[in-house]
């Protein structure tokens, strides 16, 4: 691994576990034996270093779940709505420290100041509930999935595996437990009866 | 041909001005419970529900409901159809939704001093100066916030809001009512081809707010010529999808052209003041060269719900007070380039009203002695207990908010 992945993998653990203001880069020269004058060399400033790994963040989610919608074989959309909020679940578990971020405050103020992190975010959370609306349209050509607003339905849907996930995340209950009656839910709600 | 809108401060003789006006001119009287009542029937809200609007306090529920843009956006609809009609005259708190692109609307104020208003109150209604000034208090607060919310005007009765303003402690009644009709006659409150296509443009936004607030959304709503732009004013992060559905929305209103979206104020951090609510206690500016500490007093504050900013030298503290309007400043003494007692000094002189706390680390009893000499508010030392400085803030807060009240 490159100096600089290796800075990155550790700055992701340091800002997610700590958050932004309260890791510095004294720490993560530490952390990771790398002298901060190589740090600095490396990345502008703190600030740069988290946009970075927002950037790799939003590559990966964009790549993985995308590939997952096109190359998944789905019966029909309410199918594809199982398969897209499970691989989201299967996401947020391999990518731990990357949701515990975006779950974080830091990243949403920082982008209502700073353009290109919110540029990341949107990105970010455009992909997943486009994937849940592509689903749902899919659903109601073929007839799997009533007739409701795809835009709004798609958010909401999103509200839900996003809160899961910040179940997990805070452990304010085992995420796990509801998995099998959040499905069902799901396909109750979007069903055409 | 002429629509009259009139405003007012109560106990400030409204109604027997409004009864020789309409009286003498033939206008058809159309008050807030008319349009409130038309609004609820619009909207199936309930009569109570929609008065709710013109109240300064909002639900807490507000930000998941929208309940109070509900509310407007009807009670505009309500007040567009009714200006398809001539020779109106609109009392109360809806006439100020009329846009000013409708140009043949002569808009009146009716104001006096709390002196005679006070007066009024105990003829009229027998009430004592103490039950009065309360009442007084409470009803310009709803009409302060109301007209805060529309134009971002603290002053309901600045004179830009209106074309006249009548101070009713210097007219009689029949004064009042004559110097209005008069006004009418006035070119510029005749109707005109576009005013009335104002008018045309005013109910499609009219319409255009409640199909957007039927589907949960709201945005500032602008027509011109049958198009539309919307503003968004909140920060929105998938703005893209927003932009999206809100057009999708307002392209199937009838008569909409075209439909635009921008982002206005609220999507920017614009302001350095990083909340501005009108019953967030005050405007606080930091000014202290140590930046960790001043951004964490910050973030306190804020927790706190007091807006603030943040300045580290004493020059970008006096540029940001010439430029912007701090109510309360909290200062450190020592700092490079002009020190805490020359800023203080400099404030004083120039903007007295801003109360200045003093926090200072290194401050001796000679230091206190010269900054209470100054005018400074408060004097404390660090490091601060954030509920010592709390208290010293709100009773700054205080002290302005009845200089306020005093003034006006």
């Amino acid at each position: 691994m490159s100096k600089k992945d290796t800075i990155l993998q550790a700055a992701t653990r340091l800002f997610s576990e700590k958050g932004f203001k309260e890791t510095s880069i004294a720490e993560l020269s530490k952390t990771t034996g790398a002298a901060e004058g190589t740090i600095f060399y490396h990345f502008k400033n703190k600030e740069d270093i988290f946009l970075s790994i927002l950037e790799d963040t939003r590559n990966r989610v964009i790549e993985e779940f995308e590939r997952y919608l096109k190359e998944g074989k789905f019966d029909s959309g309410l199918d594809m709505i199982e398969g897209a909020t499970s691989f989201y679940f299967y996401l947020a578990g391999m990518m731990e420290e990357q949701f515990l971020l975006l779950h974080r405050r830091h990243p949403h103020e920082l982008a209502e100041v700073n353009p290109v992190c919110r540029e990341h975010l949107e990105a970010i959370y455009n992909c997943f509930v486009n994937g849940f609306e592509q689903a749902i349209l899919l659903g109601q050509k073929d007839g799997s999935i009533r007739k409701m607003s795809s835009k709004k339905t798609s958010l909401i849907i999103f509200s839900m595996v996003d809160g899961l996930v910040r179940f997990k995340t805070y452990n304010l209950y085992d995420a796990g437990a509801l998995h099998k009656e959040f499905i069902e839910l799901c396909r109750r709600m979007l069903q055409k009866k | 041909m002429s629509v009259i809108t009139v405003f007012s401060g109560n106990f400030c003789k409204e109604d027997p001005v409004v009864l020789e006006v309409t009286s003498s001119t033939g206008y058809k009287l159309v008050t807030d419970k008319v349009l409130i009542s038309d609004a609820s029937r619009l909207s199936g809200m309930g009569e109570g529900k929609i008065e709710r609007a013109f109240s300064a306090t909002t639900s807490v529920f507000n930000k998941f409901t929208h309940e109070k843009e509900r509310a407007i956006a009807y009670l505009r609809l309500a007040l567009a159809e009714t200006l398809s009609d001539d020779d109106l005259f609109i009392q109360g708190f809806a006439g100020q939704l009329i846009p000013k692109e409708v140009s043949h609307v002569l808009r009146v104020c009716l104001i006096a001093d709390l002196k005679f208003r006070t007066k009024v109150a105990a003829e009229e209604q027998g009430l004592s100066e103490k039950d009065a000034v309360k009442l007084i208090h409470n009803e310009d607060n709803d009409r302060a916030a109301w007209v805060n919310a529309l134009f971002g005007n603290k002053d309901p009765w600045a004179a830009s809001l209106y074309d006249i303003v009548i101070p009713m402690d210097k007219k009689d009644v029949a004064e009042a009512a004559a110097l209005i009709v008069k006004n009418l006659d006035s070119d510029v409150v005749k109707t005109t081809e576009s005013s009335r296509k104002a008018v045309e443009d005013f109910i499609l936004a009219a319409n255009t707010e409640v199909a957007l607030v039927k589907e949960g959304h709201t945005a500032g709503v602008n027509v011109k010529d049958g198009s539309v732009t919307l503003t968004i004013n909140k920060h929105v992060l998938m703005l893209s999808r927003l932009e999206e559905e809100l057009k999708s929305i307002v392209s199937r209103v009838p008569g909409v052209k075209s439909v635009d979206t921008k982002v206005g104020r609220g999507f920017h951090k614009a302001d350095v003041y990083r909340k501005v609510d009108l019953e967030a206690p005050s405007k606080v500016l930091l000014v202290d060269d140590e930046r960790e500490f001043v951004q964490t007093l910050s973030e306190r504050l804020i927790m706190r719900e007091m807006g603030s900013a943040v300045t580290y030298d004493g020059e970008s503290a006096l540029k940001l007070v010439s430029k912007d309007e701090p109510e309360v400043m909290i200062l450190d003494l020592k700092m490079p380039g002009i020190d805490g007692i020359e800023v203080l000094r400099r404030v004083k002189e120039t903007r007295p009203e801003i109360e200045v706390i003093i926090l200072t680390g290194h401050g001796s009893e000679a230091d206190r002695k010269v900054c209470m000499d100054l005018g400074a508010f408060a004097y404390l030392h660090k490091p601060v207990d954030i509920d010592l400085l709390s208290e010293s803030l709100k009773k700054a807060n205080e002290k302005i908010r009845q200089k306020k009240a005093a003034m006006s």
